[in-house]
C-alpha cells in the first residue's frame, strides 16, 4: 500500500510539474514579430511549418510606416522579438537604442547570405550585426501591357503626355524625390540639383490620376483601368501578376531604379532571443523562400542559395539577379532627419500646387 | 425609452392644420399640399443620397471579383469566407461591446455635464465649454499619438481599457453639445416651478428635465455609439495586436489584401443595426406624453 | 438670457462641479493631459528620444508664419470646411423640418432610423464605395450613359467635388439630427397662432421657426465644421493628387517623418484658429440678438 501511495504521489508530482513547466513553456515559446502586413512573416502556412519544426508559436503585429514602426518599438519595449527594419532606417533605430546586436551562432543559413549585404555598412557596425539581410527589391514602375505596348525601357514613360491622367505613384516624399533624381540622371543619395528635381516633380503631378498607398490600392486601380503606368515595388509586381492575374510588366529602365534592402533585427529587451534567431533563420531558408515566391510572390532573397533554388524563369532569378540589371540599381542610404523634412516640405509644396 | 415626443399638447390638431392652409391663398390649388409633396420628394432624395454608397457596398459584397471589377457576378463566397474568419468576427464583436460601454458612459457623464452648464452660471464655465473643442478639432492622429505616449508613460499601456478610455473621451464632446442644444429649447421655468413645489434636485432631473430632453439624450447616445464604433485612428494606436477592433482590422486589411469580405461584414452590421433599431422602436411605442 | 438655478443647498459652483466633474475628470486624464504633453512637444526642436538633442524653441510655430505652404493649406481647409458645413446645413434643414413637423407616425420613426444608420457603416468602406460610384465606369457614369442619348464619360473621382461629396455624405446626418432636435421642440400651437394671425409661410419660417431651430442648427454646424477642418481620410482617398490639406500635411509629420513637434504645433495652431472662428461667430450672433 505504502509503495503504491509513493508511486502515485510521485507520478502526480511528475504530471503536475510537467503541466506547470508546459504552461511556462507555452508562454516562453511565443515569438512576437513586427512587420508590414502580408509581407512574408505572417503567411499561415509558413508559421505552421515553423512551429512544427521548432515549437515556437508566432504572434504577429503590424505597422503601416517606418515611423510607426519606430514608435511601436519605443512605446512597447520588450514586446517584440523580431522586427523588420528597412536597412536605410537601421541607423536611426540603432541611434534611438532600439536594437540589439544579433549573435549569428546557431543560425546556419546566415553563411549563405550575399556577403555584400551581410557586411553592408548599413547593418554591420564594428563587426556586430544589427540586422540580418532578408530580402531586397527595387522600386521602379510597372505598365499595364494591354494598354501600353511595346513596354517602354525608359523612366520618362511616366512623363509621357500620351498617358496623362493614367499615371500613378506612391505619396511618399523620399520616393518622389528619388524618382525625379533618377529621371534627371542624379545619384539618389546625393542630389545636387534640387531645382531640376522640383520641376520634374511638378510635371509629374500633372500626369497623375491619384496616389496609391498599398498593394491593394494599386491592384484595384490597374484592374479598373485608372492606371496605365505606375511606380511599384518589384515583389508586389510579381504578386500582382501571379496572385491577382493582372497584365502587368515590371520595368527596370536604363536610367536605373531605387533599391532597398529589408532586414530582420532583434529589438532591445526582447524576451525570446532564441526564438527570434530561429525565426530569422527560417525566414532566410531556401525552403521557405521558394514557397513564398511561388505561392505568393516575393522580393529577392538575400540568401544566394535561396535565389538559385528558384525556377530559372522566375523574375527574381532571371531579371533582378542579372548583374547587368543590378548595376543600374541604386540602393537607398540613410537620410538625415533634416534632409527628410526638407524633402517632405518640397513634396508638400508641389502637391499643394496641383492644378 | 420615450422617443420623438413633441412638447406641444396640440399634436392632433396640428396634424389637421399643417396639411390644410389657413392663410388666404391666391392660388386655386393648395400650396400647402404642393409644398408637402415636394418636401416628401426631397426627403426621399436625401435618403437616396445617404444610402447610395451603402447600397453599392452591399452590392459589391455579393460580387465575385476580389478587385471590385464589374461586370457583376453574384456569389456568396465572401460571406462564407467571413463565416470562417474568426479574426474579423471577433473584432466586430469587440467593437460592438466597446461601443455599447462607450455609449453608456459617455451619455451618463455627458448629460450630467450638460445639465451643469444649463442650470448654473459659474466662473470658468466658458473655459470648460471651450475645452470641448480640442478633442474634436485636433486631428485624431495627434490625439491618438498623444494618448499612446501618455498612457505608456503613466503605466496604463494599451489594450481594451485604454481604448475605452479614449473612446469615451472622444464621444463626450458630441454628447454634451447635442444634449446642450436640446436643453436650450427647454425652458428653465419648468425646473424652477418644480422646485417651488418642493421637488428635490434628483426628482426634478429624473421626472421633469430628462423626459423633456429625451430626444436629445437619445441623439447624443447615438452619436456616441457612432463615434466609438467607427473610430479607428485612436483604436489603432491603443489596441493590442491580438485584440483589435473592427475598423482597425478593416484599415489593416485595406493595406494588403482588401477583399469584399470587408463589404460582407459591413453589410451584415448595417442589416443587423437596422433590425435592432426597428425592433426597439416597435417595442417602445411612439406616444404623446406631457 | 439664462437663469441661474441657485439651490438651497450649496453654491452653484459646487453643484455644477459635482455634475460636470466626472466628465471633465475623464477628459482630463484621457485627452487634456496627453494633449498637454503634445503641446509641450510642440515647443521642442526634437522629440526627446534616447540619443537626441533637443531644446525649447518657438520655431515650429514660427514656421507657420515663415512658410506660405501651411498658411495656404490652412485657408484651403477652412474653406473646404465652411463649404461642407454650409451645404450640410442647407440640405439638412428642410429634411429635418419635414421629419419634425410634417411627417407623422410610423413613417417618421422609420425615416429617423434610416437617417441614423449610415453612421454605423464603416467610414473607410463608405469612401471606397464612393469610389465605385463616382469613378469612370461607376454608378453615376453608368446611369448618365443610360439616360443621356450620346455617350458621356464622367469621372468625378480624385477631384475636389469628390472630397466635398464624401464629406457632406459623412456629416449630413449630424445636420439633420441636430436641427430635428430643435425643430421638434417647437410647440405646434405657436405656429398655429402665427398662422391664425395672418402670417404667411415665409414670415413664419423666417421669424418663428428659424430662430427657434437655431440652437440645433448651430450645434450641427459646429459638429461638422470642427472635425472637417482637420480631415485627412476623405481628402486623401477621394482627392487623389488634389487632396492636400492641412490635415494630410499634419499626418505626414507623424507618418512620413519624425517631426512630431511641427505636427503638434500645426495642430494647435489649427485649434486656435478654429476656436477663434467659433468665438467670433458667437459674438456676431450675440450682437444680432440684442
Amino acid at each position: 500500500m505504502a509503495l503504491i501511495d509513493k508511486v502515485v504521489k510521485r507520478a502526480l508530482t511528475c504530471v503536475m510539474a510537467t503541466a506547470v513547466l508546459a504552461s511556462f513553456a507555452a508562454h516562453a515559446e511565443d515569438v512576437h514579430v513586427l512587420n508590414w502586413k502580408g509581407y512574408g512573416t505572417d503567411e499561415p502556412w509558413a508559421l505552421k511549418e515553423f512551429e512544427a519544426r521548432t515549437g515556437y508559436h508566432v504572434v504577429n503585429d503590424f505597422f503601416n510606416s517606418e515611423q510607426e514602426m519606430l514608435t511601436k518599438l519605443r512605446t512597447n519595449p520588450g514586446a517584440y522579438d523580431v522586427v523588420m527594419v528597412n536597412s536605410a532606417f537601421n541607423q536611426q533605430a540603432r541611434e534611438q537604442n532600439l536594437l540589439q546586436p544579433v549573435d549569428v551562432n546557431g543560425m546556419p543559413n546566415v553563411a549563405d547570405l550575399d556577403p555584400k549585404m551581410r557586411h553592408s555598412h548599413l547593418l554591420e557596425i564594428g563587426g556586430q550585426s544589427y540586422g540580418i539581410p532578408w530580402v531586397w527589391g527595387v522600386t521602379s514602375f510597372a505598365v499595364n501591357d494591354t494598354k501600353i505596348h511595346p513596354v517602354p525601357d525608359t523612366i520618362q514613360a511616366l512623363w509621357d503626355p500620351a498617358y496623362k491622367g493614367h499615371v500613378g505613384m506612391r505619396d511618399d516624399a523620399i520616393e518622389a524625390v528619388q524618382f525625379a533624381a533618377l529621371a534627371t540622371d542624379q545619384n539618389i543619395n546625393d542630389i545636387k540639383n534640387l531645382d531640376a528635381v522640383k520641376s520634374k516633380l511638378k510635371a509629374l503631378t500633372s500626369q497623375l490620376k491619384t496616389f496609391w498607398s498599398s498593394e491593394n490600392d494599386w491592384n484595384q486601380y490597374v484592374a479598373s483601368g485608372v492606371f496605365y503606368v505606375s511606380t511599384y515595388w518589384s515583389g508586389s509586381a510579381a504578386r500582382a501578376r501571379n496572385k491577382f492575374n493582372l497584365p502587368v510588366t515590371f520595368v527596370i529602365p536604363k536610367e536605373g531604379a531605387i533599391g532597398w534592402l529589408d532586414s530582420l533585427s532583434i529589438p532591445k529587451g526582447a524576451h525570446n532571443v532564441n526564438g527570434a534567431k530561429a525565426f530569422i533563420n527560417y525566414m532566410i531558408d531556401p525552403g521557405f523562400y521558394t514557397q513564398w515566391d511561388s505561392r505568393v510572390g516575393a522580393p529577392v532573397s538575400a540568401n544566394t542559395k535561396a535565389v538559385a533554388a528558384l525556377p530559372a524563369a522566375a523574375f527574381n532569378r532571371a531579371v533582378l539577379a542579372n548583374p547587368a540589371v543590378q548595376s543600374r540599381i541604386q540602393f537607398q542610404e540613410p537620410i538625415t532627419d533634416d534632409k527628410r523634412r526638407a524633402y517632405l516640405q518640397l513634396w508638400q509644396e508641389i502637391k499643394a500646387q496641383a492644378d | 425609452m420615450k422617443q420623438h415626443n413633441t412638447a406641444g399638447p396640440l399634436e392632433l390638431d396640428s396634424l389637421a392644420i399643417s396639411t390644410a392652409p389657413h392663410t388666404p391663398s391666391r392660388r386655386p390649388w393648395s400650396v400647402g399640399a404642393a409644398l408637402g409633396a415636394i418636401g416628401y420628394g426631397y426627403v426621399v432624395v436625401v435618403i437616396g443620397f445617404l444610402y447610395l454608397p451603402i447600397l453599392v457596398m452591399a452590392l459589391m459584397s455579393a460580387n465575385a471579383s476580389p478587385l471590385y471589377e464589374l461586370p457583376f457576378h453574384f456569389t456568396v463566397h465572401w460571406y462564407q469566407a467571413l463565416a470562417d474568419d474568426g479574426v474579423l468576427k471577433a473584432a466586430a464583436f469587440r467593437s460592438i461591446e466597446i461601443a455599447l460601454w462607450t455609449t453608456l458612459l459617455s451619455t451618463i457623464l455627458g448629460v450630467m455635464a450638460s445639465l451643469a452648464f444649463f442650470r448654473y452660471d459659474f466662473a470658468g464655465k466658458r473655459f470648460l465649454q471651450a475645452m470641448l473643442f480640442p478633442p474634436m478639432a485636433i486631428p485624431w492622429l495627434i490625439t491618438g499619438t498623444a494618448m499612446l505616449i501618455f498612457f505608456f508613460a503613466i503605466g496604463i499601456g494599451r489594450g481594451l481599457h485604454a481604448i475605452l478610455l479614449g473612446h469615451v473621451a472622444l464621444a463626450l464632446p458630441y454628447v454634451i453639445i447635442v444634449v446642450g442644444a436640446r436643453l436650450r429649447t427647454f425652458s428653465p421655468e419648468l425646473e424652477l416651478a418644480a422646485r417651488s413645489l418642493g421637488a428635490s434636485g434628483w426628482q426634478i432631473t429624473w421626472r421633469v428635465t430628462l423626459p423633456a430632453i429625451a430626444p436629445g439624450v437619445v441623439a447624443g447616445a447615438l452619436f456616441g455609439f457612432a463615434v466609438s464604433f467607427d473610430q479607428f485612428v485612436v483604436s489603432y494606436f491603443l489596441s493590442d495586436p491580438g485584440e483589435t477592433t473592427l475598423p482597425v482590422e478593416i484599415y489593416s486589411a485595406i493595406r494588403k489584401g482588401f477583399t469584399p469580405e470587408i463589404n460582407a461584414i459591413s453589410t451584415i452590421i448595417i442589416v443587423v443595426s437596422m433590425g435592432t433599431m426597428l425592433i426597439v422602436s416597435r417595442l417602445y411605442r411612439f406616444g404623446g406624453e406631457q | 438670457m439664462k437663469f441661474a438655478l441657485s439651490s438651497p443647498q450649496g453654491r452653484p459652483l459646487v453643484r455644477a462641479m459635482t455634475l460636470a466633474g466626472p466628465a471633465y475628470m475623464w477628459l482630463l486624464l484621457a485627452v487634456f493631459l496627453p494633449l498637454s504633453v503634445m503641446l509641450f512637444y510642440s515647443f521642442m526642436s526634437d522629440v526627446p528620444t534616447s540619443g537626441g538633442n533637443w531644446s525649447l524653441t518657438f520655431q515650429n510655430y514660427l514656421t507657420f508664419l515663415d512658410e506660405p505652404l501651411y498658411r495656404k493649406l490652412m485657408v484651403r481647409s477652412l474653406g473646404l470646411s465652411a463649404q461642407v458645413t454650409l451645404i450640410c446645413t442647407v440640405l439638412g434643414f428642410p429634411c429635418a423640418y419635414m421629419l419634425a413637423k410634417v411627417i407623422r407616425g410610423r413613417s417618421r420613426e422609420a425615416l429617423f432610423l434610416l437617417i441614423i444608420l449610415p453612421f454605423w457603416s464603416n467610414g473607410l468602406v463608405r469612401i471606397f464605395s464612393w469610389n465605385m460610384v463616382l469613378r469612370s465606369g461607376g454608378v453615376v457614369d453608368w446611369v448618365l450613359n443610360h439616360l443621356w442619348p450620346w455617350p458621356v464619360d464622367t469621372d468625378l473621382m480624385f477631384s475636389y467635388p469628390a472630397i466635398v461629396i464624401g464629406l457632406v455624405h459623412s456629416y449630413l446626418p449630424y445636420a439633420v439630427l441636430t436641427a430635428y432636435l430643435s425643430l421638434q421642440a417647437i410647440d405646434d400651437s405657436l405656429i398655429e397662432a402665427a398662422r391664425s394671425m395672418g402670417a404667411g409661410r415665409l414670415t413664419i419660417l423666417r421669424r418663428l421657426i428659424l430662430p427657434l431651430a437655431m440652437p440645433g442648427m448651430l450645434a450641427g454646424a459646429v459638429l461638422t465644421f470642427v472635425p472637417v477642418v482637420g480631415a485627412f481620410m476623405e481628402p486623401r482617398l477621394l482627392g487623389g493628387r488634389k487632396g492636400t490639406f492641412i490635415g494630410t500635411v499634419i499626418e505626414d509629420q507623424f507618418v512620413a517623418v519624425f517631426n512630431w513637434p511641427l505636427g503638434a504645433a500645426l495642430s494647435f495652431t489649427l485649434l486656435a484658429l478654429v476656436l477663434a472662428i467659433l468665438f467670433i461667430g458667437m459674438r456676431l450672433s450675440r450682437r444680432k440678438d440684442k
